[in-house]
């Protein structure tokens, strides 16, 4: 069946473009608000405690950015496959190490920026494959 | 079985659950006649999966798990091939390597 396919289309459209881009961004956000969130709570975990959390603007962001990159994924989802998105989501991390640096004043070690490296080769051999393969017909339900 | 062994069997659980996670969100634009079900089952799924993965956290240092945690592009990538006929494509099985190692780097030294 898969011979009698068109050939699925490879690289970025604009729409999964910015839809990861924003996932992106939202989650370095959550990261570090949720971070500077946490150090305001007790350390020992507690009901009281997270009545008080929800009692936190930060928090509230926090909740709020979720259910936004929640909507923002399910668009990136319908314009390409799970296995193609999903490992961009990694580009995170990086963003998160640096905004840490800036804006935390965390220090950055040498084997992170290997591994930062590393996660931007892994994403460049992504993107130069196939972004939506799957079919509904194709998929069990 | 000792106090690291059950936190990376937590991890490992929790980078399963995500993967299965994700496969829910992707079915919901599979199939947008069910949109409803399935984004409520992923989103009932990562609660669970924040949970196991709190309940690891009591047993591992965080750098250990976040680097542990790397194994769901693995799982997502694996689930996509068997239940969503996803191309899984021996460069993509590259980036994936090369993500996996690269962000356990990061959180290892975190």
């Amino acid at each position: 069946m898969i011979g009698s396919r068109t050939p699925p289309p490879a690289g970025f459209p604009y729409k999964v473009a910015i839809g990861l881009a924003l996932i992106i961004a939202m989650d370095t956000f959550v990261q570090l608000f949720w971070k500077i969130a946490a150090a305001t709570l007790p350390e020992t975990p507690s009901l009281e405690g997270i009545s008080l959390a929800f009692h936190q603007p930060l928090f509230l962001l926090v909740v709020g950015l979720m259910i936004c990159q929640l909507f923002v994924w399910l668009m990136v989802l319908g314009e390409a496959d799970l296995s193609f998105a999903q490992p961009f989501f990694s580009l995170s991390r990086i963003t998160v190490c640096l905004a840490s640096v800036y804006f935390l004043q965390e220090i950055i070690a040498s084997a992170q920026i290997v591994g930062i490296a590393l996660v931007c080769a892994g994403a460049w051999c992504i993107s130069r494959t196939a972004r939506n393969t799957a079919r509904e017909g194709d998929a069990p339900s | 079985m000792t106090q690291t062994a059950v936190g990376v069997l937590l991890v490992v659980l929790s980078s399963l659950i995500e993967g299965v996670g994700e496969m829910f969100f992707k079915k919901s634009r599979l199939q947008p006649q069910r949109q409803i079900y399935w984004v409520s089952l992923g989103v009932s799924v990562f609660v669970v999966q924040m949970a196991v993965y709190t309940a690891a956290l009591r047993f591992l240092a965080v750098g250990a798990a976040f680097a542990i945690a790397s194994l769901s592009f693995a799982f997502v990538a694996l689930l996509s091939k068997w239940f969503l006929r996803e191309e899984v494509t021996p460069i993509k099985w590259l980036g994936i390597a090369l993500i996996m190692l690269g962000t356990s780097l990061i959180g290892a030294y975190a």
